[in-house]
């Protein structure tokens, strides 16, 4: 069957089988920054945000996301010019082996969009379904709040 | 993965279509609201897939009755929302809050809670001690009590949940859960929701409800009628904390026997009964 996604803001029309997952049909249209982890929704690898919410991929079957909109970790930057949770990412050195950091941007984009102040607590609550098997967590939840006070227009300290 | 068993996926537009859509296929097809239950666990003879979400059945709205969650509400729009914050001190919100990870709360739906029915649901013992009542769809409309949907949900002729709906008469209650289990991501050994007010020192209502015996959920009669109308002490407590250990289906299975499920029952109805007492109720687990 051919469904309609917006991915990244660009309507297409994407081939599907019946019951395959939405992470196997995005990584298929070339979107591989959506890691392929556990495939049972524990590691948070392959989080997308569907409708301005960050879901598990593989646990969402693509046709029932028919005339979703989807933004992958692709469509967080603005052109060249990256996004201020990745900016902060790399600033703070809270990527190592990077495998679980496109969810982990993932949920912190849905985080921010909707709360730009939390609370350190807010924010591992909000990453709680992102597994890092390389750090403690503790760089991600300094990075995530770097990029929110940027976000609200704050002083880089 | 990919599910190479399902062949079709249809979206009814009206509860008419969808139950005409179950109705004539029959063990081989399967509801689906956020889905992951039928991505994680679907057995192989589902071929067609009856996706429920273009039935508009996802508002959550206070009603002149109470509160109707709409079945493809997901547990984040519940977590959200203002009137289920409200509604006997936020305790399904804050059952929610502690169930698997923000990711999967944004698909996973209440509907698609109750209809996929695990034992160890954490969701469910809540629902029931609240007097969660279904408003279904099997050809007419109807409401039916939670506990009976469980009870008769056996097989393909399980209606299709519209909504949610919860009772004013619990809006003023407190509840709590208990959940045990063994690490933070593993799911309830058992489980226990209590929800009740004391006034005056007595019970004026109270319900109870234990699931993963490791059976599915149900509401323990004897004890709540052990309390009601009785004085809110450790001794009556007490009492009903060991009429519902006694009375529940417990058995054995890989993950706890039948004993240490009797006990853990016995423990946590006591301490949940004992927070809404005292009024510390306030954490899910």
């Amino acid at each position: 069957m051919t469904i309609t996604l917006t991915i990244n803001g660009k309507a297409r029309g994407v081939d599907a089988a019946a019951g395959e997952t939405l992470l196997e049909v995005l990584r298929r249209e070339g979107f591989v920054g959506v890691k392929s982890g556990c495939e049972s929704g524990d590691c948070g690898a392959c989080a997308v945000l569907m409708n301005g919410r960050a879901v598990n991929s593989c646990l969402v079957l693509a046709a029932t996301a028919d005339g979703a909109e989807i933004v992958t970790v692709e469509g967080l930057a603005d052109g060249d010019r990256l996004h201020p949770l990745q900016e902060a990412f790399l600033d703070e050195g809270a990527v190592q082996c990077g495998y679980c950091t496109p969810g982990m941007l993932i949920s912190a984009a849905d985080l921010l969009s909707r709360n730009p102040n939390p609370t350190d607590e807010e924010v591992r609550e909000a990453i709680s379904g992102n597994l890092c098997r390389c750090t403690g967590y503790t760089k991600q939840v300094s990075a995530i709040q770097q990029a929110a006070k940027r976000m609200r227009g704050g002083d880089d300290d | 993965m990919a599910l190479h068993h399902v062949e079709s996926v249809v979206h009814p537009a009206t509860l008419e279509e969808a139950w005409a859509e179950k109705e004539r296929r029959g063990k081989t097809a399967r509801l689906v609201g956020g889905g992951i239950d039928v991505v994680l666990y679907s057995p192989s003879t589902v071929s067609t897939l009856i996706d429920l979400k273009a039935l508009g059945l996802s508002r959550i709205r206070e009603t002149a009755t109470g509160i109707a969650i709409g079945a493809t509400a997901t547990m984040t729009e519940a977590i959200e929302s203002p009137a289920l914050k409200a509604y006997a001190g936020g305790f399904l919100v804050r059952v929610l809050r502690e169930v698997a990870s923000p990711l999967q709360r944004n698909l996973a739906t209440i509907g698609g809670t109750i209809g996929s029915a695990h034992p160890w649901s954490d969701v469910i013992p809540a629902l029931l001690v609240l007097d969660a009542k279904l408003a279904v769809y099997d050809g007419e409309e109807r409401t039916i009590p939670l506990q009976a949907y469980l009870e008769g949900r056996r097989g393909e002729a399980s209606p299709i949940i519209c909504t949610i709906d919860l009772p004013s008469d619990s809006a003023s209650s407190r509840g709590t859960l208990a959940s045990f289990t063994r690490t933070g991501f593993d799911v309830a050994l058992l489980n226990v929701a209590c929800c009740g007010r004391v006034a005056g020192g007595t019970w004026e209502d109270v319900r109870i409800a234990i699931g993963g015996t490791p059976g599915l959920a149900a509401r323990q009669g004897a004890a709540e009628d052990a309390l009601i109308g009785n004085p809110a002490t450790s001794g009556t407590i007490a009492a009903a904390a060991n009429a519902a250990a006694g009375a529940i289906d417990a058995r054995d299975d890989l993950r706890a026997s039948a004993e240490y499920r009797r006990t853990l029952a016995r423990v946590l109805v006591e301490r949940c009964l004992t927070e809404i007492v005292s009024g510390t109720e306030g954490g899910a687990g």
